[in-house]
């Protein structure tokens, strides 16, 4: 017997087919583009075995990321963190909320990457930024990145402080905040300037606090309500000592700490003393202790490079692999008897201070913002009851008095290479005065702690 | 209509007392049992991991079983001659094979509402709360995977009438594979901007003809509860009906074949 297929049939086929690829294509795909797609079309490009690809694949990929943390933890026993790098970066893509992941690779990322002398690498600071806001637009519902991210402005960056006020501000909006990180906020905005709003978000966290005491008499309770009660006293006595009350009322502010400024007195040498090694000294009038200065030494064309620092926010999108061609170190020197001496070797670190190309910048840079208190009560926040005579700047962060100072110095001076090999390459500000050879050596062992004010009592 | 359901209802039989799929379907509740013990592998994150885990379960082995059950059905009957006491009653040959593909996808109903019970007991025994939402929503995967499987039950009993067995069960699996995988695949060679035009054709040719299996793979936002789909009941509607497109295609297309067939 013959058979003939029906024409309808065949229609019928062909038209259920056209509807089923219009139906793919048209109403199906774009959504599972956006919600469904198992790695967001990165995932292939990154170290995973085979059976590891096939279970992402197969739309399984927490449980891939899960097992890959696993990993990861065994490279943090071992000290091997360069391995753990591209495995947070593949069990973030895998599973975005893994906060943990995104939390750890943060801290692991702007922490762990260090010289022999425990200096951070501060290449990889913006990818541990643009990693945490990854982490923030993933899992918007819980504090914990917007509160990380802004700890890394605070405490790493320690400069910028609106970016930490800015996050923290957006992790106290998450119903998930502890109670007790919520004070970090009045300390950020003291390091803004914004004294009043330090002042109002200290009143209404004790606000809260005291009203937490009074509903549930626990120790937890009854130590924030106390501690923020401390830190709203010390507030408004240094709102006073530093003239800010005497400002807000119009009043001179002569017989406050603040003012007359004091002068600094900054000065500084750099000698290269051996190839890659740098000693820095120089001068500063404040006796008391506490006091950083910050060196940045880098390319002159850095990408990304502003005064003393680079635009750590300028990405987006996680880079796991910072310029290696180009040099940034940054370090603190450490004032001791009005003067600071600290030698910086870079030669046992070449991917970290690859020197590269041909012309570099020194920068040093001082702002009372991140000084201890006893220090501000006489600078105060921004530089107020501070001055210098030739490194005082106001254009090099708005609305601050900071200490800033640039030399230039080559890729020859720096590795001693052509007329430098037999000849000790100095750079030294003109205000540089030596002085007896010991003075300010790391072994001083006598500190005097006489008093800043402006009376000299 | 008759024959249909008797077929259907006898298939559903001869499945239930097959004991190869019996223990598969048993090893499967097995490892859902003892997915609580996995927490381990994620510190903060054991709800994750125990779903992803327990869901990957339900459809690994309902892919197997349906592959298993299906690859058998016509090529047993004709080696066995059964089929020839059916044909000499008043059914039609479509009758039959639309009657044996619906057991097939009523036993899967059966082994899947199995394990899914279980997925959901041991749900409610680890999380030790009674949250009956968050347990209906976990179960919209199952549900999309029945849909998966019914597609690929298809799959194999429209290759079943006109191949053997053991090229059917690897023709079966690497359609499944090919449709499990293509989607992300695809989604890398269309971002990417070094792959060529003929590639990304091509792709984009697999993409829209063959069935698209991972459309049914929703279980990440299932998993990860802060994900907010929108239009998931629009989407969810668009790949049932494309499913069932799918299916009735294939069905369609093994008729054909299977009627031109000498048994």
């Amino acid at each position: 017997m013959k058979h003939r297929t029906s024409p309808v049939l065949l229609t019928f086929l062909a038209l259920a087919f056209i509807c089923q690829g219009l139906l793919q294509r048209l109403v199906i795909f774009d959504q599972w583009t956006k919600n469904y797609n198992p790695g967001k079309g990165k995932m292939l490009n990154t170290a995973m075995s085979p059976d590891q690809i096939l279970a992402v694949l197969a739309g399984f990929r927490e449980i891939t990321a899960g097992i890959l943390w696993v990993k990861a933890d065994t490279f943090f026993d071992q000290g091997n963190y360069d391995a753990i790098l591209p495995l947070i970066r593949l069990v973030t893509l895998l599973d975005p909320n893994e906060i943990d992941v995104y939390a750890t690779g943060m801290w692991h990322i702007g922490y762990n990457f260090t010289d022999e002398e425990q200096r951070s690498d501060r290449r990889y600071l913006p990818s541990a930024l643009a990693l945490g806001k990854e982490g923030c637009r993933q899992n918007p519902d819980t504090y914990e990145l917007f509160f990380e991210e802004g700890w890394l402005w605070y405490h790493k960056i320690d400069d910028e402080y609106p970016n930490a006020v800015k996050w923290f501000l957006q992790a106290a909006q998450r119903k998930d905040m502890l109670t007790a990180r919520k004070n970090l906020l009045g300390m950020a905005y003291q390091r803004t300037g914004e004294i009043d709003r330090s002042v109002d978000t200290y009143y209404n966290l004790y606000a809260d606090a005291q009203d937490r005491y009074l509903k549930e008499n626990a120790f937890g309770n009854h130590q924030n309500r106390d501690t923020l009660e401390s830190n709203l006293d010390n507030m408004l006595v240094r709102k006073i000592q530093r003239g800010f009350q005497a400002e807000s009322e119009n009043r001179p502010l002569n017989d406050y700490d603040v003012y007359p400024p004091f002068d600094v007195g900054f000065s500084v040498k750099a000698t290269v003393v051996e190839p890659n090694v740098i000693r820095f000294e120089g001068t500063w009038n404040v006796l008391p202790v506490g006091t950083r200065i910050r060196v940045v030494l880098r390319d002159l064309n850095y990408p990304h490079a502003k005064p003393a620092e680079m635009d750590w926010d300028f990405s987006d999108d996680v880079n796991l692999d910072p310029p290696r061609d180009q040099t940034f170190m940054q370090e603190q020197l450490f004032v001791k008897n009005r003067r600071f001496n600290k030698k910086v070797d870079m030669s046992k670190d070449p991917t970290m201070y690859p020197f590269t190309t041909d012309n570099y910048v020194m920068e040093f840079y001082y702002n009372p913002r991140s000084a201890p208190p006893h220090i501000q009560d006489k600078f105060s926040w921004s530089g107020e009851g501070m001055t210098d005579k030739n490194f005082l700047k106001t254009d090099v962060r708005p609305g601050q008095r900071v200490i800033f100072a640039s030399l230039p110095i080559t890729r020859n001076m720096i590795k001693r290479y052509g007329e430098w090999a037999d000849k000790t390459p100095v750079v030294k500000t003109p205000n540089y005065a030596e002085s007896a050879p010991d003075a300010g050596r790391d072994d001083d062992a006598i500190l005097k702690i006489p008093s800043l004010r402006s009376s000299g009592k | 209509m008759r024959p249909i359901i008797a077929i259907a209802s006898t298939t559903v039989g001869e499945a239930i007392r097959r004991k190869v799929l019996l223990i598969i379907l048993l090893i499967g509740v097995l490892f859902i049992v003892v997915a609580p013990g996995l927490g381990i592998l994620s510190a903060r994150s054991e709800t994750t991991v125990l779903k992803s885990f327990m869901l990957g379960v339900i459809q690994g082995v309902s892919a197997i079983i349906a592959v298993i059950l299906t690859v058998y059905m016509i090529p047993n009957e004709i080696e066995r001659r059964t089929i020839y006491t059916i044909l000499s009653k008043p059914v039609q040959r479509w009758q039959f094979l639309v009657g044996k593909y619906l057991g097939a996808v009523l036993s899967l109903l059966l082994m899947m509402a199995m394990m899914s019970a279980v997925m959901a007991l041991m749900f409610f025994l680890q999380q030790q709360s009674k949250n009956v939402g968050e347990v209906a929503e976990l179960m919209k995967g199952p549900m999309m995977y029945f849909v998966q499987m019914c597609l690929l039950a298809a799959v194999a009993i429209f290759f079943s009438t006109f191949v053997a067995p053991l090229v059917n069960f690897f023709l079966t699996v690497g359609v499944f594979l090919v449709g499990v995988f293509f989607n992300p695949l695809f989604q890398s060679l269309q971002d990417n901007q070094n792959t060529g035009t003929l590639v990304k054709k091509a792709a984009w040719a697999i993409n829209t003809f063959l069935p698209n299996f991972a459309n049914y793979n929703v279980q990440n936002p299932l998993i990860n509860q802060t994900q907010g789909i929108q239009n998931e009941g629009r989407y969810y509607l668009g790949i049932t009906v494309y499913g069932i497109v799918y299916i009735c295609i294939l069905l369609i297309l093994g008729i054909l074949i299977f009627d031109r067939r000498e048994v």
